[in-house]
């Protein structure tokens, strides 16, 4: 009897076992697909993703910034180590260094991640048509950003030869395998693309949003014109710099843009830019960090620490530092330059020093609109109102600061010296290079204390970057870069 | 009268005569022993050609009515048998040795089930407990390497409990989960590595001394019953039970020291100075460096091995009790163990028991539990050899290149600079750098290099574990030969892995301070039913069925954070006072596998053999409708030497045993992540605000990757069992990969990946095990073990090359018609006797010459500009980093009371990436090895180093990978050397205390053959990972001489 009754337990325990749903595992610390869009704070997140993409460090979050001084020729590096970005400094990097790799695929993640939500908008029911074509318009902004930064790292600069290989462009969302072919479109139908993007987007985004934070990161309508100005400077398109120009930039004193309860104009104070709650009228756009390691970039990655604390570059004594502007004590913009231990000029615009690195990144300033600008009246020979903008820079660093008439006298000289002073404006925020390169320039030889590196001609391999290893090794359309 | 004086006198002599004859028929008596420990043998038979008896309790027996001279046979149950010719009655004392090579007895167990190995027809290499003891270590599964067939072990850093590498016929996926599966008592217990960068291996919860033994089943029929989860093959530990007789007390100890084995030769300061300048000058610069002096006035010339690594000593003590009576079998131990490795501050501490009890309540129902606990400590400092977390798959160490650890530190910390200051502070530069000494900061740049010793002292990480292993089970006689057993099993690891880095200097600098504490819980259930059935019919068929049904469910909770910014430095942990805090290392996930599955074993006349096994499985991980698989497998074997046409055959009496084997089966990898088949968004912040970002792309058709394993045998025994020989051909073919198939950046997927079934590849190779007792007298006994396996594995299909892009080069890739993760790297044609440049040969077939302050820095000979060398496009595959031919030659040789083990282990056809050379060869402020004397100086001299331009970090093979630091891996290691002594008690007052005292001395990693000019050729960064045999910036292995001592009561 007892063993009748061990048997029907047994059978018990093993019928009852096989019939539960031990099998159907959720992930819960993440979001299935199914459910990502689902309701309109989700929607939210996923526009605020976006920029998020643009946050990683080893983009717009510090690196890439740091890697596009590192190419140029304001800084001496000090730090031997590839893994601060040595051979990028001697203008030697190959397609299977990892840094190369990083920027192509985090710029390409935004932009995956824009075309998802750009086509999850166009048919979502969840929240209203009008916020669906704002998220849109945001989708748009970070697409055009990131093909921009993208097409001039690994393509040739428009103005050298707008015909030769730009970028695979990748307008629809990927989500599963089987896409990895897809050949370089022409540098001009990416920045055709760009534009397309921009102005779209300046259609739909909003002119303002409820705070200052919100204003300064995320994309808004003047961003979208702002960031067309840069654009269309780099592919000399100065009558539609000036165009765009002046939908946001007043025809007098002082030099703004209002609409509704948003400002945009010159800080004041210039150090006030680089600090305190990193979003006054100057800011267009920035990345924002909260003030926690989830969010900011670790040491090496963090503009603070490559400027200023290690420093793992500092400032080449023969590059723009030694302007009278950083050495006369009546500019303000002197005051972020400091001196270092071995005695090196290094750039304090970036100033936390302890991690978490918080210093919000400029990606978009007032005062570079306005040298964009005045750099494109320049060259249609309106001297005049260039000369008017760039002293607004000038005078608002050095108030008492007159041009020599020779900087100023000819379309040549205006243009030269408006260089000058988007050298010493925009210092260590990542612009050099490209001033370079949209001239079509060489790339200086410069000195670090790990040794010179050689100037790079406009010919040369190196004078852009390598398509990377990832990319070649799976995208069999891919053509490398000579 | 005198007649009958005479007759008196003959009857005497005739009594004389008689009792002479009388005394030529006499009994002997002995006493049979164990020649290791000296237990008496009871019931071993002892065999004359007129009698037979067997051994009394005490080992005792009498043979009586012989005749000199005779010749007695030994016989008993697991030891070699011995002949032994008698010339005298004096009390025999027979010692008889273990013998590894008696096939009848072995017992193989599958975990569900034990058969006796001639019954087995699959392929298993079984290592017993005897292969396992008196060997220190933190966990037995460093001491598999060159035990068995097919198992390849790398010990591939010194640091203490840092888990070794271990492959079951090579590599069988890419990226999915690399270990075997290893089964405790039917438990399948966690592997990987769980302490970040201390190491921090699971097993070390399973006490060597507690196992009695490992069968590692290697091809499908042996390991199909595990279905999914044996692609790597699967290691089955049975602990030690009870036996019956009088209970047993044993004590082991030992006591070790521990240093550094053949350090890589540096520069001393005055070298350095001359190096350096050297290189400075060539690049145009004025000279930098300077011998700086002492308070004492003598030159500083810091020796940073010292600073890094001095002696360390580390003992372990172990008791067990067991014993065992008609009903109850049991066996209780415990363990201490205290290791300090050679790098200091690099320590393990455990403390281990383990309870086994099984009971027979009645004739038809048996109970018992088998449970271990322990607590272990690791802790030491970050020394870049291991990579961080992993729980079972493939690692890329990235950490080996970064600052913070300290073999890189030795290798590259300059001489000339002091370690204190006059006043006994660290000598300090700023928060990263060490004191430049006399050095001049503004002509040689950043020396990013910590203060070794500071940070050592100060920063450390710790990983705490307990673990709780174990299994409850029962087993009911519910009808005649009917079994049915039901299984508890519980594998829980609550894990606490800290790390502090201080506020002042090294990698906390710019933290101001960093401690991270996260706590993980890892659970694993495990229930398994078994029902089986066993019958003979007409004593010719014998069979045996199983049935079973299984559920495993695997938790993981981890939770942490990281406080950073320190409000006073007299924090050191945790739970002091911070300004900042951060979560990180949270997670949550689990999975599941419901297995039904069966096998049938059946046998004709133990003559021919037939095992079937097939099992379904079904796992969480994978989507619907592909959640359960198919797994199963077969063999059949065939004795020769029960067959009819054997006997009288010549070969019966010269062979013992002659079997031949077949299997085929498939199984699968279940090691694939929680969640891999669905897609998935993360959520996070921007700014503060939520943001929800596609963190995984769905593969809802991701199915099973599963390897067919066929595997043919062969089996003898001959000369008495004397000589025994093991052959297996194996060829295990991957299908349907579960590939982190590589998608194209452009695409701008999540981590760059899709999960994919993808990929395929094999291995197949030839193993050979020979067991001989070479010598057996009365008392020298040599027994010989040789096992050697050969391996090729090769892809066959891949969506495109695997391999990791980093500034640092890329040294292994994984393409399709080559060995997985063969050595990569630019071929290098040495240096250029005109002008000292490295010359390398692109992939267009042109050589082209690097000079570090050229411009353009890359030309062809004549001189032209050439395009830069790129590591992708330019570099060739060199070579496997798996090798080709691998096993262990072991010998023991026994006189007396002596017993002398010497084993070897080693390695054939492999290559090696020599990255430590290459930090040795770098031209910024690095330290040098020795060979860089031999440096290109003037035109027309051939070397291999190339003339020195301070800065150059390209030339010799750092920046990316160069055949120049590509080498053999091939090498014979004196592994271990051993020398025991049976103390004899029979004489001494020891003798009622103690019923066995042996002692032994032994030294292991003694001395290494090989080409290979690193430190050692088995120190890989990758640990367990498909990117095998890169050696860069690790400390080298240690060197360790043991005395041990194990007593018996």
């Amino acid at each position: 009897m007892k063993k009748y009754i061990l048997i029907s337990w047994a059978i018990l325990i093993f019928t009852s076992a096989c019939n539960d749903d031990l099998l159907d595992t959720e992930p819960e610390t993440s979001i299935p697909e199914s459910i990502a869009f689902s309701t309109p704070a989700k929607i939210l997140a996923q526009t605020n993703n976006l920029y998020k993409q643009l946050q990683n460090q080893s983009f717009y979050g510090g690196r890439f910034i740091v890697f596009n001084e590192q190419r140029a020729d304001q800084f001496g590096q000090n730090d031997g180590n590839a893994a601060t970005g040595s051979a990028v400094w001697n203008q030697n990097v190959a397609s299977t260094n990892d840094f190369v790799n990083n920027v192509w695929a985090v710029g390409y993640a935004a932009i995956n991640a824009s075309n998802i939500l750009i086509s999850k908008m166009n048919e979502t029911t969840v929240i209203s048509k009008e916020q669906a074509k704002n998220y849109i318009a945001e989708a748009k902004f970070v697409r055009a950003f990131c093909y921009f930064s993208l097409i001039q790292t690994y393509a040739k600069p428009y103005n050298q030869d707008k015909n030769s290989l730009g970028l695979p462009l990748r307008l629809t969302p990927v989500t599963t395998s089987g896409n990895n072919d897809l050949a370089r479109s022409s540098v001009e139908m990416v920045y055709t693309q760009i534009l397309k993007d921009l102005d779209e987007a300046e259609t739909d985004l909003p002119v303002s949003y409820t705070t200052p934070l919100l204003n300064t990161s995320r994309a808004k309508k003047c961003t979208a014109i702002a960031l067309k100005t840069r654009v269309l400077l780099v592919q000399n398109n100065f009558e539609r710099v000036i165009a765009e120009s002046k939908k946001i930039v007043s025809p007098t004193l002082p030099f703004q843009y209002t609409e509704g309860t948003l400002t945009q104009k010159l800080e004041t104070n210039y150090t006030a830019i680089f600090g305190g709650n990193y979003t006054g009228t100057e800011a267009v756009f920035s990345i924002p960090f909260a003030n926690s390691t989830t969010e900011t970039p670790s040491a090496q990655y963090s503009l603070a620490y490559n400027y200023l604390a290690q420093p793992i570059i500092f400032l080449a004594a023969a590059g723009i530092v030694s302007d009278p502007a950083f050495n006369s004590g009546t500019d303000a913009r002197s005051a972020l330059i400091g001196t270092s231990a071995a005695n090196q000029k290094v750039l304090k615009k970036f100033s936390v020093t302890t991690a978490p690195f918080r210093d919000y990144v400029p990606v978009i300033r007032y005062a570079e609109i306005l040298l964009n600008y005045a750099e494109a009246a320049a060259h249609i020979n309106d001297l005049e109102t260039s000369k008017a903008l760039l002293k607004a820079v000038r005078n608002r660093a050095d108030p008492g600061y007159v041009f020599p008439e020779n900087e100023m006298a000819t379309k040549e000289a205006l243009i030269t010296t408006i260089q000058k002073e988007r050298d010493i404006e925009l210092l260590g925020e990542g612009f050099r290079l490209m001033d370079l390169q949209r001239k079509v320039q060489t790339l200086p030889a410069k000195k670090g204390s790990i040794g010179t590196a050689p100037l790079v001609l406009p010919t040369s391999s190196n004078y852009i970057w390598p398509i990377p290893s990832g990319e070649i090794s799976t995208n069999h359309l891919m053509v490398p870069n000579p | 009268m005198l007649l009958e004086k005479h007759l008196k006198l003959t009857l005497c002599f005739l009594f004389l005569l008689t009792a002479q004859l009388y005394a030529q028929q006499q009994n002997l008596k002995g006493k049979i022993v164990d020649a290791k420990d000296n237990i008496p043998l009871i019931g071993a038979t002892v065999q004359s050609e007129t009698e037979e008896t067997i051994t009394n309790e005490d080992g005792e027996f009498v043979l009586q009515n012989q005749k000199l001279p005779f010749t007695v046979k030994i016989n008993y149950i697991g030891y070699a048998a011995q002949e032994i010719v008698i010339r005298s009655f004096d009390i025999l004392k027979v010692k008889l040795l273990k013998d590894s090579n008696q096939l009848d007895e072995v017992l193989i167990s599958s975990g569900y089930l034990s058969q006796k190995k001639t019954e087995f027809s699959g392929s298993v290499s079984t290592i017993s407990a005897k292969q396992l003891q008196n060997r220190p270590s933190t966990s037995f599964d460093q001491l598999l390497g060159g035990q068995g067939t097919g198992i390849d072990v790398i010990q591939s850093t010194s640091v203490l409990n840092n888990t070794p590498v271990i492959r079951v016929r090579g590599l069988n996926t890419i990226t999915s989960g690399l270990f075997p599966l290893i089964v405790v008592d039917g438990v399948a217990v966690f592997t990987g590595s769980l302490g970040g960068f201390v190491g921090n291996n699971p097993l070390s919860a399973i006490n060597p001394n507690d196992i009695a033994s490992v069968d590692v089943l290697k091809d499908a029929s042996a390991s199909a019953i595990y279905g999914s989860r044996a692609a790597n093959g699967v290691m089955v530990i049975t602990t030690k039970k009870g036996k019956k007789g009088k209970t047993r007390f044993n004590y082991n100890s030992w006591f070790s020291r521990s240093t550094p084995y053949n350090l890589p030769k540096l520069l001393n300061a005055e070298d350095y100075t001359m190096i350096k300048n050297e290189a400075l000058v060539n690049a145009g610069k004025a000279p930098g460096f300077f011998l700086s002096k002492n308070a004492d006035g003598s030159t500083v010339n810091t020796n940073w091995y010292d600073v890094a690594y001095e002696p360390g000593y580390s003992s372990n003590h172990n008791i067990n009790i067991s014993g065992a009576n008609e009903t109850t079998q049991y066996y209780f131990s415990l363990d201490y163990t205290n290791q300090n490795s050679f790098i200091k501050n690099n320590t393990f501490q455990n403390y281990m028991t383990r309870l086994n009890i099984s009971h027979e309540l009645n004739k038809f129902i048996r109970a018992g539990v088998n449970l271990s606990y322990s607590n272990a400590k690791n802790a030491g400092p970050n020394t870049g050899a291991v990579a961080g977390n992993t729980l079972s798959s493939s690692t890329y160490n990235t950490e080996y290149i970064t600052n913070e650890p300290l073999g890189r530190m030795t290798y590259v910390l300059p001489p000339n600079v002091p370690v204190y200051n006059p006043d006994g502070s660290y000598s300090i530069q700023n928060g990263i750098s060490v004191g430049y000494g006399a050095n001049i900061p503004s002509i040689i740049g950043t020396i990013n290099a910590y203060n070794l010793a500071m940070v050592q002292e100060l920063d450390l990480t710790t990983s705490i574990s307990k673990s709780l292993l174990g299994n409850v089970y029962a087993e009911f006689d519910i009808a005649k030969k009917v079994t049915f057993r039901t299984s508890f099993g519980l594998n829980t690891i609550g894990l606490e892995n800290k790390l502090f880095l201080n506020p002042i200097h090294g990698g906390g600098a710019s933290y101001n301070g960093v401690a991270t504490n996260i706590a993980t819980d890892l659970s694993r259930t495990d229930w398994a039913n078994t029902i089986s059935y066993k019958n003979s019919f007409n004593e010719n068929h014998n069979f045996m069925i199983l049935a079973g049904y299984e559920r495993i469910k695997t938790t993981l909770e981890s939770w942490g954070a990281s406080q950073s910014n320190v409000t006073d430095t007299y924090y050191k942990n945790y739970q002091g006072s911070y300004a900042n805090i951060s979560p990180i290392g949270n997670d949550l996930s689990e999975n599941a596998l419901i297995s039904y599955f069966t096998n049938l074993n059946y046998n004709y006349k133990n003559k021919y053999f037939l095992t079937l096994n097939y099992r379904i499985d079904g796992l969480s991980a994978l989507s619907e409708g592909n959640k359960y698989g198919n797994f199963g497998g077969g063999s059949v074997s065939w004795n020769l030497m029960e067959e009819s046409f054997f006997n009288g055959s010549k070969l019966k009496g010269f062979l013992n045993n002659l079997k031949l084997r077949a299997s085929y089966g498939i199984v699968g990898n279940s090691e694939i992540g929680n969640y891999p088949a669905i897609g998935t968004y993360s959520s996070s912040t921007y700014g503060g605000a939520p943001t929800l970002g596609y963190s995984q792309t769905a593969n809802p058709d991701l199915k099973w990757e599963t390897s067919s394993k066929l595997d043919l045998g062969l089996n003898f025994a001959m000369l008495n069992n004397r000589i025994s020989v093991e052959f297996d051909y194996y060829n295990n073919k991957i299908r349907d990969l579960i590939l982190k198939t590589p998608q194209a950046l452009s695409a701008g997927i999540p981590n760059n990946y899709i999960n994919e079934n993808v990929g395929g590849m094999y291995n197949t190779g030839y193993e050979i095990g020979i067991n001989a007792l070479a010598v057996t007298t009365g008392n020298f006994n040599w027994n010989v073990n040789l096992n050697l396996s050969t391996l090729k594995n090769k892809v066959t299909s891949l969506a495109s090359d695997v391999f990791v892009p980093s500034v640092f080069g890329v040294q292994n890739m994984t393409r399709v018609g080559y060995s997985i993760g063969s050595v990569f790297a630019v071929p290098n044609k040495g240096v250029n006797p005109e002008n000292g440049q490295m010359i390398f040969i692109n992939s267009q077939g042109k050589e082209v010459q690097y000079n570090h302050i050229g411009s353009p820095k890359w030309t062809y000979l004549d001189g032209n500009a050439a395009p830069a060398i790129d590591n992708y496009k330019d570099g060739v595959i060199q070579g496997p980093s798996l090798p080709k031919l691998f096993g262990g030659f072991n010998n023991t040789f026994s006189y007396k009371n002596f017993v002398l083990a010497v084993n070897l282990t080693f390695a054939q056809g492999n290559k090696l990436y020599n990255g430590t050379r290459a930090t040795n060869s770098d031209q910024r402020y690095f330290n040098n090895g020795e060979f860089i004397k031999n440096r290109w100086t003037t035109p027309g001299q051939i070397t291999d180093v190339q003339k020195l331009y301070y800065g150059d970090n390209v030339s010799a093979g750092f920046s990316f990978s160069s055949t120049s630091k590509v080498e053999d891996g091939s090498f014979v290691k004196l592994k271990n050397i051993s020398l025991g002594y049976t103390v004899p008690l029979e004489a001494s007052f020891l003798k009622n205390t103690f019923s066995s005292v042996y002692v032994y001395l032994q030294g292991n990693n003694l001395y290494t053959f090989t080409k290979y000019r690193g430190s050692d050729p088995e120190v890989s960064i990758n640990g367990n990972s498909i990117n095998s045999g890169k050696d860069q910036n690790v400390p080298p292995n240690a060197q360790v001489y043991t005395l041990g001592l194990n007593i018996g009561f």
